[in-house]
């Protein structure tokens, strides 16, 4: 027989008199590891990584290998330049929806409104701005007549943009002023947003851009000048940099006799450089032309076996081939006066501000100092980034500072968490959706205004299908679409993400480039699992 | 026990909706330092009576005074600067934001411009944590999102902010109803901790008898729009209090209905 001897204390029941643990204590503190890991932005963060890996390594040229995904193509300096305009500009409006999102609505107008704000910028660029308004007139029959309040011929960029943007944050605040006083949902509103802004673009534009002997008008328009760069030339007035730069010879000889001594010594130098470079790259580009005619004839001689011929050519290729040096180009005058009216500021700086070129002082220095930027031909390859980039930058700060750093953050942050609360603690809830729509409306016109300045023409498609692509961004990057949840940082990744994957998937050797899309697809919907568990994480934790 | 001036005197509160008499003739007087619970049957006043005191709903007739002044609410806004601070069943919490955002939600300490002025956060974080101290709960960490507190330390929370932010009279509703047993200790002893304070007055709007007679100093009941009975603590039977709080039925009746 055997006996069991319990320990004591597991008989009877313990009961400790003393809690030493409270509530806190149930929250492990994390280390900086733990805490990073934990960031709503880790997720997108990866992906993209993984995106800039793809780029970098699918696009290193055939035959090259390497190890630093930054000898890729899509990461030399025209790469850098084209990608960054391409997530800007999704960027710009993404960071309205994004924001709009997190307190709790929707705008799916931000697209047709992009198209308006541009059609309507080009149009009073092209033709001047007018107040009409119209009467009935019963002189000749039954005619309706306009009265001419006041007209503008030729508007400057800043007068068209102020036009455009009353026109746009107008119809922003009504579109949320509806919302929020009927209580339809934004969804709906905002989709006919969409549908009347885009008809009354189209409409516009067919009305106005027409010639006269013309039934309908075009949906285009393309003869904008080239506003931001249009410069002063010294004697000669106003006018386009390209213009000024096939002038008679002996007018432009005049310019350069204006230009600072030095200013030209710098242009000289560079100038001489660049001859330079170019000459070296001419004679190495030959070099390696003999050498691949060698190679071909070798592979034929081996093929036919002829064993003398073979020998021959081997021997010519051991010995390297030695091209006489293609001479640098001597630096004209001309040369001279050309490059000179390249460097002559511009006389629209807000065109330029909205469609110019920033950071030009850090590529040329990468061309001249650090020898990178520079394309097959040894000519620089790109002269800055688009100036979108700094316009999205600076909404991007913007938008920071006031979500996370101001009053009006963590009313944003309440509406779209828990409205009722947010209205119970005296937080203007109508307002700060009002203003969110306004700001929406705000960062369309602003993509607009890159877009029209930058390529100086305007369609009735521009901003087609952005809206979404907006909300998507947003999503990757960690916003929940119910609102109260998300960040700025989350809101740039996924634009990155989002503008990135074209080009990477595009480079991928062998594959439809429109895998970019499957890809996207299947990244949204997972992050958005992803941010609705992190929600219910932290919300059903009771 | 006080003899002082009642901070809050209800004369002959009367609200009508329509045709619906949802409060007939209220008299209520709570003092500073002492919990005063309200209790009665679904459908008996509360919530109306509360509404009515926090601007909600403003009555038809009778009268209020907040430390013997008479006032008329118009807006939620105007009994909160009276010095009523309500914390309601869903505690107006944003759970997706930290406990200091909530905690000074719609009254942000900021320097600078308008809306656009900065949150001095550093402040408010200390300032949180201090007051959610003073009624008895200490929080580590002030960035953690409300969602992943405990519905004790959510009731604590909205107490606090009330307090902070000037409550002179408190009104709970239903602070212990879907809470777990330990939080509901949790949120009476913080109670317990506020009447302690001495100068502010308690409304606890109740369901449950058990925690009125443990924390209560006074009782009110209403059945149907009319008080049925008051009395002071030691004075009332729990049998008594169970009686009165199903509207004035015996207990007993139903008894031996449910037997037969």
């Amino acid at each position: 027989m055997v006996l069991f001897f319990y320990p004591k204390n597991k008989m009877s029941s313990e009961i400790s008199t003393t809690v030493k643990r409270n509530e806190t204590d149930r929250h492990k503190k994390k280390n900086w590891f733990q805490i990073l890991l934990a960031r709503p932005e880790i997720g997108p963060f990866g992906v993209m990584l993984l995106l800039f890996g793809m780029l970098g390594y699918f696009s290193i040229p055939e035959g090259q290998f390497s190890i630093n995904p930054f000898t890729g193509e899509g990461f030399n300096a025209l790469g850098i330049r084209n990608n960054f305009r391409v997530i800007a500009q999704l960027g710009i409006v993404a960071l309205g929806a994004g924001m709009l999102i997190i307190s709790g609505e929707f705008d799916l107008s931000i697209g047709s409104m992009a198209g308006f704000a541009a059609g309507c910028m080009a149009m009073i660029l092209k033709w001047g701005f007018a107040v009409i308004i119209p009467y009935p007139s019963f002189a000749d029959g039954f005619t309706i007549e306009g009265y001419r309040l006041f007209e503008i011929q030729s508007v400057s960029p800043l007068t068209a943009i102020l036009i455009t943007l009353c026109l746009t944050l107008s119809f922003g605040w009504f579109q949320g002023w509806f919302i929020v006083k009927s209580g339809i949902s934004s969804f709906i509103v905002t989709l006919g947003g969409l549908f009347f802004l885009r008809g009354l673009t189209e409409v516009s534009y067919r009305a106005f851009n027409k010639k006269v002997d013309q039934t309908a008008g075009s949906t285009t328009v393309t003869d904008l000048p080239d506003i931001k760069n249009i410069i002063e030339v010294p004697g000669l007035g106003e006018m386009e940099r390209e213009a000024a730069k096939v002038l008679p010879n002996d007018q432009i000889l005049k310019i350069l006799k204006t230009a600072p001594e030095a200013t030209l010594v710098k242009i000289t130098d560079q100038l001489t450089y660049i001859n330079q470079k170019v000459a070296v790259t001419k004679t190495m580009m030959q070099e390696e032309k003999m050498l691949q005619t060698l190679q071909r004839s070798l592979d034929n001689a081996i093929r036919s076996g002829n064993e003398a011929m073979q020998k021959m050519l081997q021997a010519k290729i051991d010995a390297g081939i030695d091209v006489q040096a293609v001479q640098a180009k001597a630096v004209t005058d001309l040369d001279l006066a050309k490059a000179y009216i390249d460097t002559l500021p511009t006389a629209r700086p807000v065109a330029e501000f909205f469609g110019g070129n920033i950071l030009q002082p850090v590529f040329d220095w990468l061309y001249f100092t650090v020898d990178w930027n520079v394309n097959n031909f040894g000519n620089q390859f790109a002269p800055g980034l688009y100036a979108c980039v700094m316009i999205w930058l600076i909404m991007a700060l913007f938008c920071y500072i006031v979500l996370s750093k101001t009053q009006a953050g963590n009313w944003i942050y309440s509406t779209g968490g828990n409205l009722s609360a947010a209205r119970a603690n005296g937080v203007p809830t109508n307002r700060v959706k009002i203003s969110l729509f306004v700001f929406t409306a705000f960062c369309a016109t602003m993509f607009a205004a890159c877009q029209v300045f930058e390529v100086n023409t305007a369609d009735a498609a521009k901003g087609n299908l952005k809206e979404l692509e907006a909300i998507a961004a947003a999503v990757i990057g960690g916003v929940v679409l119910t609102g109260g949840f998300g960040t700025i940082l989350g809101i740039l990744l996924g634009t990155v993400i989002f503008g990135i994957a074209k080009e990477a998937f595009f480079y991928i050797p062998g594959i439809d480039g429109s895998f970019y899309r499957v890809f996207l697809g299947a990244v949204l919907v997972s992050a958005a699992l992803t941010n609705e568990n992190i929600r219910k994480r932290i919300v059903g934790s009771a | 026990m006080s003899i002082e001036r009642p901070s809050i005197e209800v004369r002959n509160l009367v609200k009508k909706f329509g045709s619906f008499t949802a409060l007939n003739g209220i008299d209520l007087d709570v003092y500073p330092g002492e919990v005063h619970a309200l209790l009665g049957d679904n459908g008996a006043g509360k919530s109306t009576l509360i509404k009515a005191l926090s601007g909600i709903h403003p009555p038809t007739s009778g009268e209020i005074k907040v430390d013997g002044v008479i006032v008329h609410f118009q807006s939620p806004r105007e009994a909160s600067d009276a010095g009523i601070g309500t914390v309601y069943q869903d505690l107006a919490l944003n759970p997706l934001a930290s406990v200091t955002r909530n905690f000074f939600l719609g009254r942000e300490i900021k320097k600078g411009l308008g809306p656009f002025g900065l949150l001095q956060m550093k402040e408010m974080n200390a300032i949180t944590i201090a007051e959610m101290k003073k009624i008895g709960i200490h929080i580590s960490n002030p960035d953690q999102p409300v969602g992943t507190m405990s519905g004790g330390q959510r009731q604590t929370l909205a107490i606090a902010r009330a307090i902070y932010f000037g409550a002179k009279i408190l009104i709970l509703d239903e602070p212990t109803s879907a809470l777990g047993q330990k939080q509901q200790m949790e949120v009476l002893k913080t109670i317990r901790t506020v009447q302690k304070l001495g100068n502010i007055a308690i409304i606890l709007i109740t369901h449950n008898e058990i925690h009125a007679q443990l924390i209560a100093d006074r009782f009110t009941f209403l059945s149907l729009g009319e008080v049925i009975g008051r009395g002071i603590a030691q004075e009332l039977e729990g049998d008594e209090i169970k009686k009165l709080m199903a509207g004035g039925a015996e207990l007993g009746d139903l008894k031996a209905e449910l037997a037969a």
